[in-house]
């Protein structure tokens, strides 16, 4: 019995963790390249959300499409909003007016979704949450099995994108030297682009990842994106192979936290580990120098 | 063009400051205030809270009471006691009410009550169900439905007699509310010679519930789970249970219990999952009377949709203080102490007579219902 327990614990915090990775992936991957801190990222997750909800309710779509209806709208917005908003902040000189620009950038979003969507949970359920194998003892949802096939997926994909295409290289590059990248013939403007619209794109898919698991509101995306925060910091700021360990890790922690303690401390324990971490190896669970870590 | 726009926008407010103060300045007013969530996790409570005040709003205002008509103007405080003592405030300093409704989460509602009562403004409750509202609570705070201690000892003597249940697990958010109930179920439960063999608390940032069911699915045989939190997560809670076949909506013997927390409509979203999950409901659409009725046809007319409790509580408060207002309230004072002479107030979710603490005696409001398996409910009489 008490193996069985830690084998579906487990389990649950592989799902779990996999799903926190999706949303600090974006972040990680902005942080990488614009050393930038993106507060608008939750909202990004909770309109990828939406928009798989409405593209299955409305026009008779199913999940698996859907997740890729979620991308595409939050690629579109990040393209839109970089055009829009960052862009033109940061062509005034300043690191600061994007960022604080993110916050507003969330504010806004968060209460036209409350307009548009109203304040009532959303029901999000897919018909693979509702097929549940039961294997010795445990048991796993169709759905849990979808995530983790999906993040591995773009994990890999985002890997071989950033280690051997040329924007891949590109974006490295930029990361490592904006200036110098420039002089080489390197966009640094269309690759900043890019990144914002990548991690857009990744937090739209997340959020149609994440819809049947959270409570689908207009807030949604703020329940998760304080430990994606905490798990970009416990990865090493910028480093994706450190953001992938370190999500797992507190899925891992909160799955256990829950069984054999409390659920009330998972961010005690979340949180003591991003302050031992800051404390003793802040660079980080995978220790790169910055600049190489996209 | 800018500057032409934001001219227009200018006088525009200023129109609308000005018909607001002309709205004010009528003498046979009586002004509500309406704290409720607008935001955040329990901004559906709000929403719904809105609709139940325009509708009742509507039907008084047609003719008034005693010469009065009813405004209401509302602030949002956030079910959360920071933003919710502030939106108080705001209300007491610009609006001056003479009467406030809301909040619906305790903690929220613990937090303006001293603020309300320092203003010597009566707060009517309909949704917080923390026992230190009325215990010892103020003179000025009063509670409409019945508190956590009347609900929980209620939920637990019927489980234990009528579901002949010996063991639990409880499931409840770590807020006074979600705290209160699990304590004072558990008290009675134990006293009754029951056995909670789990006590799992949670926050209300808690997703994922996958790993609160596999605790409980390991926890032995259990007979019932109490579950105190808001729609949202127990919507979550429900289908996680039952992927993890504990309760009968997923082929297993535990019967979720739940309180008057989560609003009609609640099984629909939660599907198969929500199969035998018994709960308080506060307020029964199916009821004969007619003002019920009446109550169920105006509100499907005006908004196409079926009546929560949420929207009932909201329109009974509305009426309480209308009768008030009929029974000689004009002001403040006036109406906090008609309130507390209350003995025979029928509404549309049942009766009101307050005891000294200002706390509604009358437990004609607390309906059981199970869910039956097309999810529709099953009346279970118990009380």
């Amino acid at each position: 019995m008490t193996a069985t327990i830690v084998a579906q614990q487990a389990i649950n915090g592989i799902v779990l963790g996999s799903l926190y990775v999706l949303v600090a992936l974006g972040l990680t991957l902005i942080y990488g390249v614009l050393v930038q801190i993106n507060f608008a990222h939750a909202d990004f997750v909770t309109l990828g959300a939406f928009a798989a909800y409405f593209f299955i309710h409305l026009l008779g779509g199913n999940y698996l499409t859907s997740i890729a209806v979620a991308l595409v709208v939050g690629a579109i917005l990040g393209w839109a909003i970089n055009l829009t908003i960052f862009a033109p902040l940061r062509h005034k000189g300043s690191e600061l007016l994007p960022l604080i620009a993110t916050i507003g950038v969330s504010t806004m979003m968060q209460n036209a979704m409350l307009a548009w969507f109203g304040p009532i949970p959303y029901a999000f359920e897919t018909p693979y949450s509702q097929q549940v194998f039961r294997v010795a003892g445990m048991f796993f949802t169709a759905q849990s099995l979808i995530i983790i096939a999906v993040s591995a997926a773009t994990i890999a994909l985002l890997y071989a994108f950033m280690k051997f295409t040329f924007l891949g290289k590109a974006l490295r590059a930029v990361a490592q030297d904006r200036e110098t990248a420039g002089l080489m013939g390197i966009n640094p403007s269309y690759l900043i682009m890019l990144t914002i619209v990548l991690s857009s794109a990744l937090a739209g898919m997340a959020g149609a990842m994440l819809a049947p698991v959270l409570v689908l509101t207009p807030f949604a995306g703020t329940t998760v994106i304080v430990k994606a925060f905490a798990i970009v910091i416990i990865g090493g700021f910028g480093n994706v192979e450190g953001t992938i360990l370190a999500g797992l890790l507190v899925g891992l922690i909160e799955s256990f936290t829950t069984q054999y303690f409390d659920p009330g401390l998972i961010d005690i324990f979340v949180f003591a580990l991003l302050l031992l971490m800051l404390a003793f190896r802040p660079t980080g669970l995978i220790s790169e120098r910055r600049e190489e870590n996209v | 063009m800018y500057r032409r726009g934001l001219l227009a926008v200018l006088a525009l407010a200023g129109i609308a400051t000005f018909g607001a103060g002309t709205a004010s300045a009528q003498d046979k007013t009586i002004k509500i205030g309406g704290l409720f969530p607008m935001s955040g996790p329990g901004a559906y409570f709000g929403a719904q809270d809105k609709q139940g005040i325009e509708l009742a709003l509507e039907e008084l205002n047609k003719t008034g009471v005693n010469g009065y008509k009813f405004a209401i103007q509302y602030e949002d405080s956030a079910c959360s006691p920071l933003p919710a003592s502030q939106a108080a405030k705001r209300l007491l300093d610009q609006y001056k009410p003479d009467v406030i409704i809301g909040e619906e989460c305790s903690d929220a509602t613990l937090a303006i009550m001293p603020i309300v009562a320092e203003a010597k403004v009566p707060l009517i409750n309909a949704g917080s169900s923390s026992i230190r509202i009325t215990d010892p609570g103020n003179p000025y705070t009063f509670r409409i439905m019945p508190n956590e201690v009347m609900q929980g000892v209620d939920i637990a003597t019927q489980a234990y007699n009528k579901l002949n249940a010996r063991t639990a697990v409880l499931l409840n958010e770590t807020t006074n509310a979600g705290i209160g109930n699990a304590k004072v179920f558990k008290e009675t439960f134990e006293k009754l010679g029951g056995k909670v063999v789990a006590e799992i608390g949670f926050g209300r940032d808690v997703n994922d519930f996958t790993a609160i069911a596999t605790r409980v699915a390991g926890a032995g045989k259990v007979d019932v789970i109490p579950t105190y939190t808001l729609e949202g997560q127990g919507l979550k809670i429900t289908q996680a249970l039952s992927q993890a076949g504990v309760v009968k909506g997923g082929g297993g013997g535990a019967i979720q219990l739940g309180t008057i927390w989560l609003p009609f409509g609640f099984e629909q979203k939660a599907g198969k999952a929500a199969e035998g999950y018994v709960r308080i409901v506060q307020f029964d659409p199916t009821d004969q009377r007619d003002m019920v009725k009446n109550f169920v046809k105006n509100f499907k007319a005006k908004f196409n949709a079926d009546p929560t409790h949420i929207n009932a509580h909201a329109y009974d408060q509305i009426l309480l203080i209308a009768d008030a207002v009929k029974r000689g309230a004009k002001d403040a004072q006036s109406i906090r102490d008609t309130l507390a002479a209350t003995k025979d107030f029928k509404g549309v979710t049942g009766s009101v007579e307050f005891d000294k603490s200002n706390q509604n005696i009358k437990m004609d409001t607390i309906h059981y219902m199970e869910t039956k398996p097309d999810l529709s409910w099953n009346a279970l009489k118990w009380n």
